[in-house]
């Protein structure tokens, strides 16, 4: 190790010094043998990748890593953030499950591994594998009757085990519990019971005071599994029950409880943050509730139309089938959302059938048909008293906007809709994964060139970069932003986009793992329409046919 | 290719109005967002109110007098300054095509923000009010000496004189100041800080941008804190002249490990202090005799030079020319093949900036590029000018936050190291005499952010 030092050598260092090395060692003889990943995607091939079921409700492996993790450790845990319970507060009618769900689907997105604890999935399971059915005053969180406070506290002992064993034992983060704790004495105790586990808890309340939300959430509940192959009226009678049976006991939260809890009134209209001191993982989902809302519209996918040479280098124009395909793709799109508003006015909307004649003037300017929304938006237009339309895409129920690349073929595909006079956005994030050095090679000509990168691809497609080029990684997380932005969108959108960023959306909305997202297929022959319930997005893929 | 962390629809224009008392901070918090807006390559600039009475308006050093809301013609200069403040801020937007404006100034009145409203509106700007409410006294009167100490208006003057000048200042401004009404402006987009974030209330907020300012703020504090950074000490690749790696530390670098304790005390005194580090082996090796708490992020790593690995700059040069040019004609965004760019680094490190901002003292023993873009954040460095700082080995650099800017001192452990900067154009390691005593470039000793000028 030590070299005798030459006499002049000696003198600089200072006397008895040793020279560390004598000779650089050549090569990368102490490389960087941990990488950002600890496991690939590709370790565990997929099984049937069945592309209409959402996925937020499957169980995370205990080496899972998500699509938009920035990192991984070996605790499974991220940010330093330790373990944490999220506990749903509220009414009946609330959108506890859908908060709840949002919550876990946005977390594990970003590499947390989070699931959620739905006490109506409990209490259906224990219904359907047991005798005697579910007591009546179950319901109220205060049952009068024995048997009901019995046939609670059972259910609640479950969860709280089902929970403890996640964090446990399945290296869980974040766990979301979604039951009312509308009582103080119950949120006292949990906070108790998780506390001790050194879990720290926090609440996120749910307050609807919007009669009209209330109204829609109690539809939503209506057509819940709870009320399948019910009467309406029936339904609807039996839901109301339950609300008057936990209004008058409802104690809502205030600083004198002590605990850490997020007011969310009126679905994100509102928030308040009390004694938040529980870090950057608590602050982000808070971030990410201020962009939640309460998504009536759809969002559909569409590939771009076709060019002569279909290369990436070239950005072309389209050609005369790119065209014709745009053409058939405008119509689609702008029949299939003016079906849904005609549906919509026929039923209990605020909107009248015959439209005034403001909303007739409307309709002669936009191929839309007009709703109440788009009237108060014509309103609003130059009047100081209102946020204006064009400072925020998407922020009425009836808004439609088309998002593209900036690339010419892709915003070609969409100049049918501009003409129309719809807004479409370049989305500098919708820009393709750059392919780098493959760009433009068939499979077989980059397994000729680019044999051994090849083999690394094949082996973690979601991570792998070819030299020059972007991974599905790189790509999950630059667009990140328009993942909140989407969430963000009351209305339509209609994403056209290249087939790599069309599945790292996809994925995100029906919660794919990244050995899942690089072989999604999305074809020009069918436009895929994403829908939003409370406790799963739904698919429905609907043929393009061209003339 | 560019990258963009914080997506922008060109129509989207904010100002974000800053209401409250003085001394809650509203300074603090606006140059925060310029900087982080900045860092994350948004346009965004802050107009102060008070500088624009101090430059233009004729209300240099005023006393406590002059801001009496029945004095006529101490007002008349006051509205005069927001009037021109407001001016620029409306050609800033217009023709620098500013996208976020912060309005530093106490804006106390109900009347005075509907006035801002209404202009912002008819500018098709949409206004968020920013209002940092604190009735928390240990608070207040520790802003207070900040204040004193660091404000132009009190430059020069007696602090005795100064604190109760500014007491009676504050009580001018709570005869008239009337908080957000969370009913009364139920209609509006502001955001209540409350005791710094105690407890925060967030109203109707409509855009993507302003949910990403909202996040930030939220996780800022205004108690005085420091912050120091150093690289790790000298590794056997920096010896060997190689990037990346994950080698152990020199003999020199040892060394440093040992002396950094008494470093460390010597610079933070009794306070209590966490230290993060990379999880690359070099680091921990450095933090090794600390007596304090440890962390280890992931995302505190070295930027991943992909192939070129382990490999001399001269190696690369050789082996991969074209790269190595590209990575000298923009650093910042080249990516090393397999590898990192600086914006790469800048994305992953959003955790810890927001970490950082949340925490008290903290001491981060991290490598060049990680502690460049941090330093960078800081100090509001233009992104042309951050990957090419000199950050020398062997040196903890102590950054103090304040309202008008951050204070740095370096401090050189005295060990010698081998210099890893490399200058552009060549592949030779080490700093040229010029770079040495040119100061300008590595912003040394004590001295305080600059405004980030227009770009």
């Amino acid at each position: 190790m030590s070299a005798i030092l030459s006499d002049d050598d000696e003198l600089f260092n200072g006397l008895g010094s040793e020279e560390v090395i004598t000779k650089p060692v050549p090569g990368n003889h102490m490389a960087r043998t941990r990488k950002r990943w600890s496991s690939g995607s590709a370790d565990k091939r997929p099984k049937i990748v069945n592309k209409l079921i959402d996925g937020v409700h499957t169980d995370v492996a205990t080496d899972y890593i998500s699509p938009g993790q920035l990192y991984s450790t070996e605790s499974g845990r991220l940010f330093h953030a330790g373990k944490i319970l999220i506990v749903l507060v509220g009414l009946p009618a609330t959108s506890k499950t859908l908060l709840s769900v949002a919550i876990t689907r946005y977390t594990r997105w970003l590499g947390v591994r989070t699931r959620s604890f739905h006490v109506s999935e409990y209490r259906r399971e224990k219904a359907r594998t047991e005798k005697g059915g579910v007591p009546n005053d179950y319901y109220s969180a205060k049952p009068g009757s024995q048997e009901g406070g019995n046939y609670r506290r059972e259910i609640l002992r479950k969860m709280t085990k089902d929970m403890t064993e996640f964090f446990d034992e399945k290296r869980g983060q974040l766990a979301v519990y979604d039951a009312l704790n509308i009582l103080k004495e119950d949120r006292s105790s949990i906070e108790k019971v998780f506390g001790k586990m050194n879990i720290k808890v926090l609440f996120i309340e749910s307050v609807v005071t919007d009669p009209l939300l209330q109204k829609r959430n109690v539809d939503l509940a209506l057509k819940s599994a709870d009320y399948k192959g019910w009467a309406l009226q029936d339904a609807e009678q039996d839901y109301m029950s339950r609300l008057k049976a936990n209004k008058h006991l409802y104690e809502e939260m205030s600083p004198e409880e002590n605990l850490s809890y997020v007011k969310y009134i009126n679905f994100g209209e509102k928030l308040t943050v009390n004694n938040n001191n529980y870090g950057y993982l608590i602050n982000k989902i808070v971030f990410f509730l201020m962009n939640l809302r309460d998504k009536r519209g759809r969002v559909y996918f569409a590939r771009c139309g076709t060019s002569v040479k279909d290369k990436y280098i070239d950005d072309e124009e389209l050609n005369e089938e790119g065209l014709n395909y745009s053409k058939v793709l405008t119509d689609l799109v702008l029949d299939l959302v003016n079906k849904r508003r005609l549906d919509a006015n026929d039923g209990t909307s605020a909107v009248p059938r015959t439209p005034s004649a403001a909303s007739l003037k409307e309709r002669s300017k936009s191929p839309l048909i007009a709703t109440s929304a788009s009237l108060k938006r014509t309103e609003s237009t130059g009047n100081a008293l209102y946020r204006q339309p064009a400072s925020g895409d998407g922020v009425d129920d009836d808004s439609f906007v088309v998002w593209t690349a900036p690339r010419k073929r892709t915003y070609d595909t969409a100049k049918y809709f501009a003409e129309l006079g719809i807004s479409v956005r370049q989305r500098n994030q919708l820009q393709q994964l750059h392919p780098g050095v493959v760009a433009d090679m068939s499979d077989h000509e980059v397994k000729e060139k680019f044999t051994s990168e090849y083999q690394e691809y094949l082996r973690d497609p979601y991570h792998f970069r070819f030299s020059r080029a972007e991974s599905y990684h790189d790509l999950a997380v630059r667009m990140e932003p328009l993942l909140l932005e989407m969430e963000r969108m009351c209305g339509d959108i209609l994403i056209i986009g290249h087939e790599s960023t069309l599945r790292v959306l996809y994925g995100y909305l029906m919660a794919f793992s990244c050995s899942e997202i690089p072989r999604l297929t999305f074809t020009r022959d069918e436009l895929i329409e994403i829908s939003f319930g409370p406790f799963e997005n739904k698919v429905n893929r609907i043929p393009i046919v061209m003339d | 290719m560019p990258v963009y962390t914080v997506s922008n629809v060109q129509n989207i224009r904010v100002c974000v109005v800053m209401v409250g008392l003085p001394a809650r901070g509203k300074s603090f918090i606006s140059q925060k967002i310029v900087r982080y807006l900045s860092w994350l390559s948004i346009q965004a600039k802050c107009f102060n109110v008070g500088n624009y009475r101090r430059q233009h308006a004729g209300g240099e050093q005023p006393n406590a007098d002059f801001f009496d809301f029945e004095n006529k013609e101490a007002y008349k200069i006051r509205q005069h300054a927001v009037t021109m403040a407001v001016a620029d801020m409306m050609r800033w937007f217009n023709d620098k095509g500013g996208v976020v404006a912060i309005l530093d100034a106490t804006n106390s009145t109900s009347e005075r923000r509907e006035w801002i409203l209404k202009l912002c509106r008819e500018n098709a700007i949409e206004p968020m009010f920013l209002e940092s409410w604190c009735d928390d006294q240990d608070l207040i009167l520790r802003n207070i000496s900040e204040v004193k100490t660091t404000s132009p208006d009190y430059q020069g003057i007696d602090p005795e004189v100064a604190t109760k000048d500014f007491l009676e200042r504050i009580s001018k401004y709570e005869s008239v100041y009337e908080p957000l009404n969370e009913e009364g402006d139920k209609d509006k987009t502001f955001v209540r800080l409350i005791n710094v974030a105690q407890q925060v209330v967030i109203n109707k907020i409509e855009t993507y941008l302003e949910s990403r300012i909202v996040f930030y703020v939220m996780n800022l504090h205004i108690r005085p804190r420091s912050i120091w950074l150093s690289r790790h000490g000298e590794s056997i690749y920096n010896v060997e002249k190689k990037i990346g790696g994950d080698s152990h530390l020199s003999v020199r670098g040892l060394e440093y490990a040992r002396k950094l304790p008494e470093l460390v005390k010597r610079s933070a005194g009794d306070v209590d202090l966490t230290v993060w580090t990379s999880t690359l082996v070099r680091t921990g090796e450095t933090a090794q005799h600390l007596p304090y708490k440890q962390l280890q992020w992931k995302a505190l790593d070295e930027l991943d030079a992909g192939v070129c690995d382990g490999m001399t700059y001269e190696e690369i040069e050789e082996v991969y020319p074209e790269d190595f040019k590209a990575r000298d004609d923009n650093k910042y965004e080249y990516r090393y093949r397999g590898g990192e760019s600086y914006r790469d680094v800048v994305i992953r490190l959003e955790p810890i900036i927001m970490e950082l901002e949340r925490q008290e003292n903290i001491l981060i023993i991290t490598h060049q590029a990680v502690l460049r873009c941090i330093y960078a954040y800081f100090m509001n460095v233009p992104q042309e000018e951050s990957p090419w700082m000199s950050i020398p080995l062997h040196t903890l650099i102590k950054l103090e936050p304040r309202a008008y800017g951050t204070n740095v001192t370096r401090i050189k452990a005295n060990i010698p190291a081998v210099s890893t900067y490399k200058e552009k154009g060549t592949s030779q390691v080490g700093e040229s005499d010029l770079k040495l005593t040119d100061s300008g470039n590595s912003r040394s000793v004590l001295t305080t952010a600059p405004e980030l000028p227009d770009r």
